[in-house]
């Protein structure tokens, strides 16, 4: 039988040294940005039942999940997103806690992906959901944390989205057509299939609605979106939609991030529980978006609170990876390693932990000589030995840089 | 990596997509003198702002999935049997065919209860037709010639894509039912879209303007 004990699963890896390094670098900055907010660590297990991920609206599909089965023959899955265990955290133990509710969490997430597409199958994600307020205030300060985020990760080099999803649920539920219809007309927005919606659409007919929805996936780029989606449909709930986003977008807009936030009103992704504001964001150089989010008012009604609330999660590793990429980070050498004659380890352990408590990186030797000490210092670039015994004597090591 | 002041990164599939891409470029005004005269090389230059990748049509994919190519040219029988995450912007009305079900000449495929076999190159494409019919059918992947696999009696049918039909009519086989058109399509990274929006909304503007219907 082949043994599968030298490698790890595919869409996963093995994170060494600096791998973790930067990613807790990145992870403590976010964290940092999200606690001095007023948000508040969450964690949800890495197992959840089936059936959390299985509401009535499926926003996942099943082979994308992993599955156990748990003692009791009970359907299990590996945790595929984070919103939905803390919609169902919000809609029990917090329930009777004053809203708004402010949480964040850094956790992964399992996702299985096609085979061999270089894709991953394990996430690090950090995100927050602001739960309890269906507010302009509520929004402003969630795209606001997002592009503080995005930001973080690099000042020059990000875009960053905003859409309203509303805008074509409001256009689409006017046509005269079936569900089936409806859902291949959104799948063709989402990948921005010009010419097959518009044979699809040219089926259905041709009216101010139908032209509409085939300008939808060209809707995006800077403020010019606005004026050329409000000439193709006009009444007060699209009115309303489109102006409450000019607002955020104007909003934005004085942030200073000149061309960095723009508009897309053709994002209509299927798996999104979103009903409003969606967000999203980009970093040059990382081939699929990091940050995804947006307003879920419906989400926690199927878990039986109605609320609305809104969040957004980030892509930890794909940011570490782009940073990694970019510039040639090296995990630090200790700064100095204590060796011992025999007969003084303790007094070297005790010497290293007296340097260690003055602010030093300091490993403790565990070879038998002072030679082979050295030797190893040398090859792991520690620039100083120090040898203990009756009395402390200091080596300098040559290390080639 | 770093895609700062990078060339607009195009993947074209090798062969006849190529071909007809290199016209289509030459048509709306870029110098594709390099791709024509390319020897063994894979990147090449097309006029001062794009450069040119020459792959497989499923890598196609992949590379522009990654976004590593801002764009693609590739079948949509390519795309249709691998899927992915990209935006499929433009039919560029060439490498016109389609994806057909086939079998031996005069026998009726839907006859009877037995689960059909079916050999193909595309089992996703085979899978979701027949899905969609609710009918089950056994799928055996086959590399080379499909066709043999009727004759030699391992399949009761084929789903392929045919041009022409002469080599189903030369060996005894035709067409039941036409399963799906294939052309090649204009793909586009979901962030090169968004980053290089200028560039990239002109480019397909050219090609828009320059399809022949």
């Amino acid at each position: 039988m082949k043994q599968y004990d030298l490698i790890t699963p595919e869409g996963t890896n093995d994170l060494l040294f600096e791998d973790c390094a930067i990613r807790n670098g990145i992870e403590q900055r976010i964290a940092g940005i999200f606690s001095s907010k007023g948000y508040c660590e969450i964690v949800t297990p890495g197992i959840e039942f089936f059936d959390v991920f299985n509401l009535r609206s499926r926003y996942f599909p099943q082979e994308s999940m992993y599955k156990l089965v748990d003692g009791k023959g009970r359907l299990l899955v590996v945790r595929p997103d984070s919103t939905m265990p803390i919609a169902r955290v919000a809609a029990t133990r917090l329930r009777e806690v004053p809203l708004p509710l402010r949480m964040f969490y850094r956790q992964n997430v399992y996702r299985n992906s096609p085979a061999m597409r270089g894709g991953s199958d394990e996430i690090k994600q950090m995100g927050i959901e602001l739960i309890g307020s269906d507010s302009r205030r509520a929004d402003l300060e969630v795209i606001t944390t997002a592009i503080e985020v995005l930001a973080s990760c690099d000042n020059e080099k990000f875009r960053f989205e905003i859409g309203d999803i509303g805008f074509f649920r409001e256009l689409v539920s006017k046509l005269d057509t079936d569900d089936a219809s409806k859902e291949e007309i959104r799948s063709l927005i989402e990948v921005k299939n010009y010419p097959a919606l518009n044979d699809l659409l040219d089926s259905i007919g041709n009216n101010k609605i139908t032209n509409a929805l085939k300008q939808l996936p060209r809707l995006f780029g800077g403020v010019e979106v606005f004026e050329k989606a409000a000439n193709l449909f006009a009444d007060e709930k699209i009115n309303k939609i489109l102006s409450d986003l000019k607002a955020i977008y104007n909003d934005l807009s004085a942030l200073g991030y000149d061309g960095k936030i723009t508009v897309d009103l053709g994002i209509v992704n299927k798996m999104d529980y979103y009903t409003g504001v969606v967000m999203k964001g980009y970093l040059e150089g990382c081939g699929d978006e990091v940050l995804s989010g947006g307003r879920y008012n419906h989400l926690l009604a199927e878990f039986g609170y109605d609320v609305p609330a809104t969040g957004f999660a980030v892509n930890i590793d794909a940011a570490a990876k782009l940073i990694k990429r970019s510039n040639t980070y090296k995990a630090p050498a200790a700064d100095a390693v204590v060796f011992a004659e025999n007969g003084y380890e303790m007094d070297g352990l005790k010497y290293a932990h007296k340097l260690i408590s003055e602010g030093l990186t300091v490993e403790n030797s565990v070879f038998g000589t002072l030679e082979e000490t050295k030797k190893y210092a040398a090859d792991r670039k520690i620039r100083k030995v120090i040898c203990v015994s009756d009395k402390i004597t200091e080596a300098e090591v040559n290390v080639n840089e | 990596m770093n895609n700062e002041n990078r060339k607009l990164r195009i993947a074209l599939t090798k062969g006849r997509l190529e071909k007809d891409t290199v016209a289509l470029l030459e048509k709306i005004g870029y110098d594709c003198s390099a791709v024509r005269d390319k020897g063994r090389k894979l990147i090449l230059p097309v006029g001062d702002t794009i450069e040119v990748v020459l792959a497989k049509a499923a890598d196609v994919i992949t590379y522009v999935e990654h976004g590593v190519c801002d764009m693609g040219v590739v079948g949509k029988d390519t795309i249709m049997e691998m899927s992915g995450k990209f935006f499929e912007i433009a039919d560029l009305g060439f490498g016109r065919c389609k994806f057909a079900l086939a079998g031996k000449k005069g026998e009726d495929f839907y006859q009877g209860y037995n689960v059909k076999t079916i050999a193909t190159k595309y089992p996703n494409v085979s899978r979701s037709f027949f899905e969609k019919k609710g009918m089950d059918v056994e799928i055996v992947k086959i590399e080379g010639s499909v066709e043999l696999a009727p004759l030699l009696d391992l399949a009761d049918a084929i789903v392929d894509i045919v041009e022409t039909g002469t080599t189903l009519r030369e060996n005894g086989l035709e067409v039941y039912e036409d399963v799906a058109p294939v052309s090649a399509r204009l793909i586009v990274n979901t962030v090169s879209l968004k980053i290089r929006q200028h560039e990239i909304e002109e480019l397909i503007k050219k090609i828009e303007n320059n399809i022949e219907k």
